[in-house]
């Protein structure tokens, strides 16, 4: 018997209504997420990546039973998070962050130890698990100073430490380097990894492009409440055009010669974008022939002052391609 | 990979356990709560005493009566909602909803420290009154009194529960449970006997468990007292009926509660 | 052309009177949410009637007779000014804290005055229409009798005092910044109000020393001013009470003023102005 997927959605829409006004008031509705279709296998780290207002928090929260869907149905650990979200809430995890979510007049230790208790953690376990996700995260030496003390990193520390405090399967992480300088934010990744060699599937959700590259084996990419892909970090590459990239900057470039480039070995798309007089063609490519050399002479000697760079293709390519093109 | 589950009910427990110790502590790092737990109660004590000093023989007796009703508003109802406001600014009610425990569990050990805090003020008026008047109250039967006192603390606490549910459901509960706070004050006869209120108005005053409990020790502490004409004891058997409506309502206003705020997404908002 | 729009952006400053009505309309919504018609219509329509009941009945029950009704429905019915002065205005600093917006304000160019004061406006126009139906109660419902002849005189007492009694709110407010939250505060100031204003018995029943606190307080003199009002006093009476409601008043928002100066100097220093 195959184990149940530790996420599964499917046409997952999520429509917000508000009120504006004051003697009369204006309903107005917002689709953050508009059929979202997504599967997490367990063990693995899952990214989410997506602009501001994609919809990643809106996706998190339904999933970790803090809001409901409009319509579609998401599993959690093959439990609904609709109709049963008392079952999926021992097994997860959720670290949303940010300054806000602490009681801030009270010590670590003691947040900790309230949410342990509301997590139903065994007394005799308690104080030892509390220690011990204290040590994990670093802030055993302030674990008995008030959290209102606390810089936005040592806060940002001890939401992940009450995520993984009773020991959840699937953990969910909104941003978790948010705030963190690079030492922690560094530490973080290394505990994140540690998490899953402990059996814990993470859903993470970020900005960073190098973070959700180093850190997930497969990834999403949501714009305007849809995926608009979903695959491994290479299989993004490919999506996109391949693993090579080679920018190409001239005063502007005739028709025939951006044939003549189209025509090189591998090269899947040519995007291009102005700057100021100055034209930039990105070449994406799954040939590793592919090289500054090869573009230069299938160009000539018709632009003096032609700028040409070889690198490898990055997440930040991949996720920049897709956003603008669904943006398009 | 989990926590192994303990019983459900004796995590529950634990949970409001959690929660009384979360208030205390609360408590504790912020000193200017002895505003409301302390002086509050010598002010009511000092209004009440002035206001019904004509009352006849027992006029100390109402004032303590009312001016603990006062104060126990504030620590028992006003507190308990208060705290989930605060969670809510605090960021603290989502992570707080996400936990297995329901939400229900963790204002009943709010209600329980506020019905603590309560209490104190309660005393905090006697001391007051007596001293004021330099008379110890002449009640008919000082333990009933005290035991009547405390069912009408815990009549008090069901409306709480009901209370903190609006403050999860709403983030502007506050500021209408300070529009409705006179009207509970006039509605449940706090101060004096409900019977001086239209007839038509009654029906409204008897949904309450807090107006049968009052009745029900003015009662049982003032010899001669008319307040509803059915008595001591149907007084009492009213105030346990609608206060078992009301905890069994709070269960089910809860459940609905928190499924609403999950489907409208209200619940970050402060 | 960019070049000159950049330098007047750099140049700007904002003016009194846009500071004032920002500070006005803006700072109620943002920060109360007060702004919904139906919690400004239950506070001017609800809560006097609800206050004025209670002491009406509480003064039934003490044998204080008709005329003991009438004193409280007035004394209560100016009283309400205090929720919309003090609860609304000092809130506005709690509300400033929780959501971050505090060292937004502190670090803004604009000047202070107009943008504390703007802030009072909207609570001055809801209070002064709270007192207005207060009245309106006390004269309907609890048999209080105003001659037309009193009513202008009643009415620049019912402006001033809610002027002065926002005045107080904004002090509070002041206060409130050096505290973690302030809506104890305006409770405990709510209920001296009630004891030392004379709004339900005279302040003279009080012992001196309790007198004295309640002479600090403006409502003790919006109410003095409108009891003398309605009895039809000449304005050789009134006149006097009014200068001194403006005093207090005055004097309230040159201490708020100073407070909040005071609270300035202090988070820099200190670093405390988030904490809520």
């Amino acid at each position: 018997m195959t184990p149940d997927p530790a996420i599964e959605a499917r046409g997952v829409r999520r429509v917000f209504e508000s009120r504006k006004g004051f003697l009369f008031t204006e309903k107005s509705r917002t689709e953050a997420l508009r059929g979202v279709d997504l599967r997490v296998e367990p063990g693995e780290i899952f990214g989410l990546l997506g602009p501001n207002g994609a919809g990643k928090t809106t996706f998190t929260k339904i999933l970790s039973t803090l809001l409901l869907p409009t319509s579609g149905e998401a599993r959690v650990l093959g439990i609904d998070v609709a109709r049963n979200p008392q079952a999926v809430r021992p097994r997860i995890g959720l670290v949303l962050g940010g300054e806000r979510g602490l009681y801030n007049r009270i010590s670590a230790r003691e947040n900790l130890r309230y949410f342990a208790d509301l997590f139903g953690l065994p007394p005799a376990l308690r104080d030892r698990r509390i220690q011990e996700v204290l040590d994990r995260v670093g802030l055993t030496e302030a674990a008995d100073r008030r959290v209102e003390e606390y810089s936005r990193g040592m806060k940002q520390k001890l939401h992940l430490a009450r995520g993984i405090l009773h020991r959840p399967e699937l953990l969910f992480l909104d941003e978790p380097t948010i705030g963190l300088d690079p030492k922690s934010a560094r530490e973080t990744r290394k505990l994140i990894r540690s998490l899953v060699s402990d059996g814990v599937t993470i859903f993470l959700t970020t900005h960073y492009m190098f973070e959700a590259e180093e850190l997930c084996q497969r990834l999403a990419i949501l714009s305007k409440g849809q995926i608009v892909a979903r695959d491994t970090v290479a299989g993004l590459r490919r999506l996109v055009g391949g693993d090579t990239t080679v920018e190409v900057e001239a005063y502007g470039f005739e028709d025939a010669e951006i044939e003549r480039l189209r025509h090189l070995p591998g090269v899947g798309r040519i995007l291009s974008e102005e700057f100021g007089p100055r034209l930039r063609l990105t070449l994406r490519s799954s040939s590793s022939e592919l090289t500054a050399g090869a573009v230069r002479s299938a160009l000539g000697t018709a632009h003096p002052d032609l700028m040409v760079r070889e690198r490898r293709t990055v997440l930040e390519d991949v996720y920049l391609d897709l956003v603008e093109e669904e943006a398009a | 990979m989990n926590v192994p589950a303990t019983p459900l009910t004796i995590s529950r427990f634990r949970s409001t356990a959690a929660s009384v110790r979360l208030s205390v502590l609360q408590f504790v790092a912020d000193p200017q709560w002895l505003i409301p737990s302390m002086i509050a109660p010598i002010i009511f004590g000092i209004v009440a005493y002035q206001l019904v000093l004509g009352s006849g023989p027992y006029f100390v007796v109402y004032a303590i009566l009312g001016a603990g009703m006062m104060s126990m508003w504030g620590q028992t109802l006003y507190g308990s909602g208060w705290a989930t406001g605060q969670d809510r600014v605090f960021g603290t009610l989502e992570p707080t909803l996400q936990a297995p425990t329901p939400y229900v569990y963790v204002v009943l050990g709010r209600i329980l420290w506020n019905v603590v805090s309560g209490l104190v003020g309660g005393a905090i008026v006697y001391v007051v009154v007596v001293a004021e008047s330099g008379q110890i109250p002449a009640v008919v039967n000082p333990l009933l009194f005290v035991v009547l006192f405390l069912f009408v603390m815990v009549t008090l606490a069901s409306v709480g529960v009901i209370l903190s549910a609006f403050y999860v459901y709403t983030r502007f509960a506050g500021f209408i449970q300070n529009i409705g706070e006179f009207a509970f004050y006039v509605g449940t006869g706090c101060m004096f006997p409900v019977i001086f209120l239209p007839w038509w108005t009654n029906p409204v005053s008897l949904v309450f468990p807090p107006t049968w409990a009052l009745d029900a020790l003015r009662y049982g502490s003032i010899p001669g007292y008319q307040g509803f004409a059915w008595g001591f004891g149907w007084d009492l058997v009213g105030a346990v009926a609608t206060m078992t409506v009301y905890l069994v309502l709070a269960g089910l206003v809860f459940h609905r509660v928190e499924r609403h705020v999950l489907e409208v997404g209200t619940l970050g908002d402060y | 052309m960019a070049t000159t729009e950049a330098a007047a952006v750099v140049r700007a400053r904002p003016t009194f009177w846009r500071n004032f009505w920002t500070n006005a309309i803006l700072s109620p919504r943002t920060t109360l949410g007060f702004m919904r018609i139906d919690f400004v219509l239950g506070t001017i329509f609800v809560i006097p009637l609800m206050q004025i009941l209670f002491f009406a009945l509480t003064v039934q029950l003490g044998n204080g007779g008709a005329s003991g009704i009438a004193f409280v429905a007035v004394g209560n019915a100016v009283a309400t000014v205090t929720y919309p002065s003090i609860f609304s205005v000092c809130q506005t600093t709690d509300s400033e804290k929780e959501q971050g917006t505090m060292e937004h304000l502190l670090v803004s160019p604009a000047p202070r005055f107009p943008m504390y004061v703007g802030r009072g406006l909207i609570p001055i126009l809801i209070s002064l229409a709270t007192v207005t139906v207060g009245l309106v109660y006390a004269v309907l419902f609890f048999g209080v009798q105003i001659a037309a002849g009193s009513i202008p005189f009643l009415a620049v007492s019912v402006i001033l005092s809610a002027f002065a009694m926002v005045g107080f709110g904004l002090l509070l407010g002041g206060i409130a910044l050096y505290l973690r939250s302030s809506i104890v505060l305006g409770n405990i100031f709510l209920f001296i109000g009630l004891i030392v204003s004379g709004v339900n018995f005279s302040v003279s029943a009080l012992p001196l020393p309790v007198q004295l606190i309640g002479y600090v307080f403006p409502l003790t003199w919006g109410l003095a001013a409108v009891r003398a009002s309605i009895s039809g006093d000449s304005l050789a009476t009134v006149g006097p009470l009014w200068l001194i409601i403006v005093l207090t008043g005055a004097v309230a928002v040159g201490l708020a003023m100073g407070l909040w100066r005071n609270f300035e100097r202090r988070a820099f220093s200190t670093g405390s102005i988030v904490r809520f």
